[in-house]
C-alpha cells in the first residue's frame, strides 16, 4: 500500500495521472497539489513511498521539492514528471536526488512501464544526461583546494564511468549488460548509484557554498 | 650606436687637433735653450744696484747693494713692502748709437717681473707697466719687453733703472706673486721681440685660451648637470673648470681697482670652492651621495675666507699654504676613493678607469709643478706644461662626460622606445579583451533572448498540446498532438541550442532509433565511427534528428521490415548517413499516400537547406536505402 503525492498543476493532466498511478498501483493513497507550497507543508507533514513532480509550477521548481523530500524522507522515491527532455531541467533535479523522471508526453503505456521500471529500481537514463554526469564528476576530480573535513568527496569508480560512457555513446542499457557481461539488474544498480553519488555530492557542494556564504555573511 | 660613434670619433679627431697644435707650439717654442743669429750680441745682465726707494729716479739718498738677477724678494727680502730699484748698465761700442750710427733699434726684454715696473734709460722714463701705487696692476705672469729709442742711447756706457713695486709676503696667498726682477736682456729688437714672442704666447696666450674653453666647457657642463638632477656630477664638473680658469683671471684683467689683499683674499677663497667641486664631482661620478660630505665641503667653502679674514693680512701667506695641504689632501683623497671604487665595481670598464687614472696623475703632477719655483730659467716650459695640460686634462674628462651623456642619452631613448612597444602591446590586447568581452555579452544577451521563447512555447503551446495529449478520445489526435509537442521541442532546441559534437549527436541518435526499432521488434545495426570531433550547429542537428525520426517511423510503420542497418561515417568532408532496411521498400503509388509522401519530401526538403542532399533508394523486395549527405563545415556554422 503505498502512499503516492501528485505535484502537477495542469488540472487535466493530474487527473490522467492519477488515473494512471491507481492503475499501476492499486489502492493507493493519492496526495495531490498543485502548487509548490502545499506540497512542502505536505512533504513535512506525510510519509510518501513515491513522489510525481513537475518541475515547471506557478510558484516555483519542483526542485525544491525533490530536495525537501531527500532531506526529510530520504527514503521515498521522487520522479521527475516533465514535458522538458533536455539536462539543463533534468540535471538539476538529478541533482537533488530526483530517482528518475518520466517525459509527460509519451504515451500512457509507455509512461506506465517507465513508472513501472522505475518502482522496480531500474531509472532510465539518457545519452545527454550520461554526459552531463560525465563532465560533473570529471569537474570534481580536480583536486579542490577548499575541501573541508566531513564533507565526502565522491567519485565514479571504473565500472560505474564505464556504464556512462556506453551510455553517452547510445548503448541501450540491455546492450550495455550484454557488453560487459553483467546482468540488467546489475546495471539498473550501477546507474542508482551514479544517481545516488550525483545527489550526495551536489548536497555537499550546496552545503560547502551556504557555509562559505554563512561565513561571509 | 651610430650616436655614440659619432662623437667617439669627433673626441678623437679633437683631441688629434689638440695635438698637433700642442706639437706645432712647442715646436716654434723650441724644448732647448734658444740659440738666436745676431749682428750685434745680446747682453744678459745678470746683477745690478739696487736701493729702496719711492717716485722719481734711482734713490741717492740710500747706499745701493748689489744684487744678483733673477732677484727673488721671497728669499732676499720677504717682509720687503714697497719700490725696490734696479740699476744696471751697458755698454755699446762706439758709432753704434746717434745719428751717425748704425741705426740698429735697440730693445730690453724682462721675462719676469713682479708685481709692477717702470723703466728709465740713461734717467729718462721709457715705460710703465701700470698703477705703482696700491692697488697695485698686476703683470707678474707677462713677459715685458721695452724698445730702447735710439735718441736716447749713447756711445759707451748706458744706464738702465728698473722701479719694481712688490708686496710683503706674507701678505700674500702665494709665492707666485711675490715680488721680484729676472735677469735683463738686451739686444736687437727683432731678436729680442722673437723671444718675448715665444715667451708670450707660452705664458700669456695660450693659458688664455686653455682658460677661455674651460669657461666655455664648465659652463656647458654646469647647465647639463643642473638640469638634470641625476647627472650632478656633470655640474660639479663644469664649477670645477670655470672655476680653475677663473684662478688666472689676473691674465686678463691687470688693473682691477681692489685692494692686493682682497684680490689674493679672493683667490684663495675661490680655492676653497675649487676643491669643493673637484671633491663632489669624484664622488658623484663614482655613483656615491654622502650626506655629511654634502653639508662639509660647503661649509669649509664658507670657513676658509673667514680664517683668512681673521688670520688677518699679515697672516695671509701661511694660513693660505695651510688651507693649500689641506685642500691638496681632500681631492686626492676623493680621486683614490673614487678609483678605488672603480676598480671595485664592473662598470665603467677597465679602459675608463685607466683613462682617468692617467688624467688624475697628469693633474697631480700639473698640480705640484705650480709648485716650482717660477723665477727659474726654464719656467716658461714648466709653466706652458702645466697651463696646457690641466686644462687639457679637464677638456679631456669633459669630453668623456659627453660621450657618457650621448650614450646614456641613447639607452635612455632605447628604454622609452621599448616601453612605448609594451604599453601599445598592452593597450592592443586590452582592447582586444574587451572586444571579446563585448561579444560575449551579445552572445549572451541573445542566449537569454532565446530562453525566454523557449520558455514561454514550452509553458503556453507545450501546456495545450500536452492536455490533448491525455485527454483526447482520438488516438489519432493525441498521436498528432504528441508529434506536435516533440517538434516543439526540437524546433526550441535548434533555437536555443549550441553546437553539438558529431559524437555526442550520434550517441543521442543511436540511443533513439536502436530504442524504438527495438520496441517495434526490428533488428538493428549501428556502426559509426567513436569521438568524431567535429560539430554540427543546433539547428542542422534538429533537422538530421527529425528525418532520422520521420526514416524510423516510416520503417517502423509502413516497411514490414525485420532488420535495419545503420552506418555513419566521414567521406571527403561531409557527414554521410545510410539507413538501410530489409522491408517492402517504397512503391510507386507513393504519391497517393500523402503522409509517406509528404514524409520523404520533406526529409529531401530538410536536407536541401542544410546544403546537403537526401536520396532516397527503393524498391519491392529490395529494401529501402535512405543517404542522407550533409557538408560539415557548413554544417557546424551557427543557424
Amino acid at each position: 500500500m503505498k502512499t503516492i503525492l501528485l505535484l502537477e498543476d495542469l488540472p487535466e493532466i493530474r487527473a490522467w495521472l492519477r488515473k494512471l498511478v491507481l492503475q499501476i498501483f492499486p489502492g493507493a493513497t493519492i496526495s495531490e497539489s498543485s502548487r509548490i507550497g502545499d506540497a512542502l507543508e505536505l512533504v513535512a507533514a506525510v510519509k510518501f513511498d513515491l513522489a510525481l513532480i513537475d518541475l515547471g509550477l506557478p510558484d516555483g521548481s519542483g526542485v525544491d521539492v525533490v530536495t525537501k523530500l531527500r532531506d526529510i524522507q530520504p527514503d521515498a522515491q521522487s520522479v521527475v514528471v516533465t514535458i522538458h527532455d533536455d539536462d539543463e531541467h533534468l540535471f538539476p533535479a538529478l541533482q537533488a536526488g530526483a530517482f528518475g523522471y518520466i517525459l509527460k508526453e509519451q504515451p500512457r503505456e509507455m509512461i506506465a512501464e517507465q513508472l513501472q521500471r522505475i518502482s522496480q529500481g531500474e531509472p532510465p537514463l539518457s545519452p545527454s544526461i550520461a554526459r552531463r554526469v560525465m563532465q560533473y564528476f570529471s569537474a570534481k576530480a580536480k583536486p579542490a583546494p577548499n575541501n573541508a573535513p566531513g564533507i565526502p568527496n565522491v567519485s565514479l569508480t571504473d565500472r560505474e564511468s564505464e556504464v556512462l560512457l556506453r551510455v553517452a555513446k547510445g548503448y541501450t542499457l540491455p546492450e550495455i549488460g550484454v557488453q560487459l557481461g553483467l546482468s540488467r539488474h546489475t546495471i539498473a544498480d550501477y546507474v542508482k548509484q551514479i544517481y545516488r553519488k550525483l545527489n550526495v555530492s551536489s548536497r555537499a557542494e550546496a552545503a560547502l557554498e551556504a557555509q562559505r556564504l554563512g561565513l561571509f555573511r | 650606436m651610430h650616436d655614440f660613434r659619432f662623437r667617439l670619433a669627433c673626441a678623437r679627431s679633437l683631441l688629434g687637433c689638440c695635438a698637433w697644435v700642442l706639437l706645432a707650439a712647442l715646436g716654434t717654442l723650441g724644448l732647448c735653450a734658444p740659440a738666436w743669429a745676431a749682428e750685434l750680441p745680446t747682453i744678459q745682465l745678470r746683477s745690478a744696484l739696487a736701493a729702496p726707494g719711492g717716485e722719481g729716479r734711482f734713490p741717492t739718498d740710500v747706499r745701493p747693494f748689489e744684487v744678483k738677477l733673477p732677484d727673488r724678494w721671497a728669499d732676499t727680502r720677504p717682509g720687503f713692502d714697497g719700490s725696490l730699484w734696479y740699476r744696471v748698465a751697458f755698454g755699446l761700442p762706439p758709432g753704434t748709437a746717434g745719428p751717425l750710427g748704425r741705426g740698429e733699434l735697440l730693445a730690453v726684454s724682462i721675462e719676469r717681473v713682479c708685481t709692477t715696473y717702470e723703466l728709465h734709460l740713461n734717467g729718462q722714463l721709457l715705460h710703465r707697466a701700470g698703477r705703482m701705487t696700491e692697488p697695485l696692476a698686476y703683470h707678474c705672469n707677462q713677459p715685458q719687453l721695452v724698445t730702447l729709442p735710439a735718441a736716447l742711447l749713447r756711445d759707451g756706457v748706458n744706464v738702465i733703472d728698473v722701479r719694481v713695486a712688490g708686496q710683503r709676503v706674507n701678505e700674500l696667498a702665494s709665492e707666485s706673486s711675490a715680488g721680484g726682477l729676472s735677469a735683463l736682456l738686451v739686444g736687437p729688437q727683432p731678436v729680442l721681440a722673437a723671444v718675448h714672442a715665444r715667451q708670450q704666447l707660452g705664458l700669456v696666450t695660450l693659458p688664455q685660451a686653455m682658460a677661455a674653453t674651460l669657461v666655455l666647457m664648465g659652463g656647458f657642463m654646469f647647465v647639463l648637470g643642473f638640469v638634470n638632477r641625476r647627472d650632478s656630477h656633470l655640474a660639479y664638473f663644469g664649477a670645477l673648470s670655470i672655476g680653475w680658469a677663473l684662478l688666472d683671471v689676473r691674465l686678463w684683467l691687470r688693473g682691477l681697482p681692489l685692494g692686493h689683499t682682497v684680490v689674493e683674499f679672493l683667490l684663495c677663497s675661490l680655492l676653497g670652492f675649487i676643491a669643493w667641486a673637484a671633491v663632489q664631482f669624484l664622488l658623484r661620478y663614482a655613483g656615491i651621495r654622502l650626506s655629511w660630505v654634502d653639508r662639509a665641503l660647503p661649509t669649509q667653502a664658507a670657513v676658509m675666507p673667514a680664517t683668512l679674514v681673521l688670520a688677518g693680512g699679515g697672516q695671509m701667506h701661511a694660513m693660505a699654504t695651510l688651507w693649500y695641504a689641506v685642500l691638496t689632501l681632500e681631492v686626492a683623497a676623493a680621486a683614490w676613493f673614487y678609483l678605488h671604487w672603480s676598480a671595485r665595481s664592473a662598470s665603467g670598464g677597465r679602459r675608463s678607469r685607466g683613462l682617468m687614472a692617467v688624467l688624475m696623475a697628469v693633474v697631480a703632477v700639473a698640480g705640484l709643478t705650480r709648485l716650482i719655483d717660477p723665477w727659474s730659467v726654464e719656467r716658461w716650459t714648466v709653466t706652458l706644461a702645466v697651463s696646457l695640460l690641466t686644462p687639457l686634462v679637464l677638456v679631456i674628462v669633459g669630453m668623456r662626460l659627453v660621450q657618457q651623456q650621448g650614450r646614456a642619452l641613447n639607452v635612455a631613448q632605447q628604454d622609452k622606445k621599448e616601453l612605448e612597444d609594451r604599453v601599445r602591446e598592452a593597450t592592443a590586447e586590452v582592447e582586444s579583451k574587451m572586444r571579446q568581452l563585448a561579444e560575449l555579452r551579445v552572445e549572451q544577451v541573445t542566449e537569454r533572448e532565446r530562453k525566454r521563447i523557449a520558455a514561454d512555447l514550452h509553458d503556453d503551446l507545450g501546456a495545450k498540446l500536452l492536455t490533448i495529449v491525455h485527454t483526447s478520445e482520438s488516438d489519432r489526435i493525441s498521436t498528432l498532438a504528441r508529434e506536435a509537442l516533440e517538434e516543439m521541442r526540437l524546433s526550441v532546441r535548434g533555437l536555443t541550442g549550441k553546437a553539438v559534437r558529431l559524437a555526442d549527436a550520434l550517441g543521442d541518435w543511436r540511443a533513439e532509433v536502436v530504442s524504438r526499432l527495438a520496441q517495434a521488434g526490428i533488428e538493428s545495426e549501428w556502426e559509426a565511427p567513436e569521438d568524431l570531433p567535429q560539430r554540427l550547429s543546433a539547428r542542422a542537428y534538429v533537422q538530421t534528428t527529425r528525418i532520422l525520426r520521420e526514416a524510423t517511423s516510416n520503417i517502423i510503420k509502413h516497411s514490414g521490415a525485420t532488420h535495419c542497418a545503420v552506418n555513419a561515417r566521414i567521406a571527403e568532408g561531409d557527414f554521410a548517413l545510410v539507413i538501410q532496411d530489409n522491408g517492402d521498400g517504397i512503391g510507386p503509388d507513393v504519391e497517393g499516400r500523402l503522409d509517406r509522401g509528404h514524409g520523404l519530401a520533406s526529409m529531401k526538403n530538410r536536407a536541401k537547406q542544410l546544403q546537403g542532399q537526401c536520396l532516397v533508394e527503393s524498391g519491392p523486395g529490395y529494401g529501402t536505402v535512405i543517404r542522407l549527405t550533409l557538408p560539415l563545415d557548413r554544417a557546424a556554422e551557427g543557424s
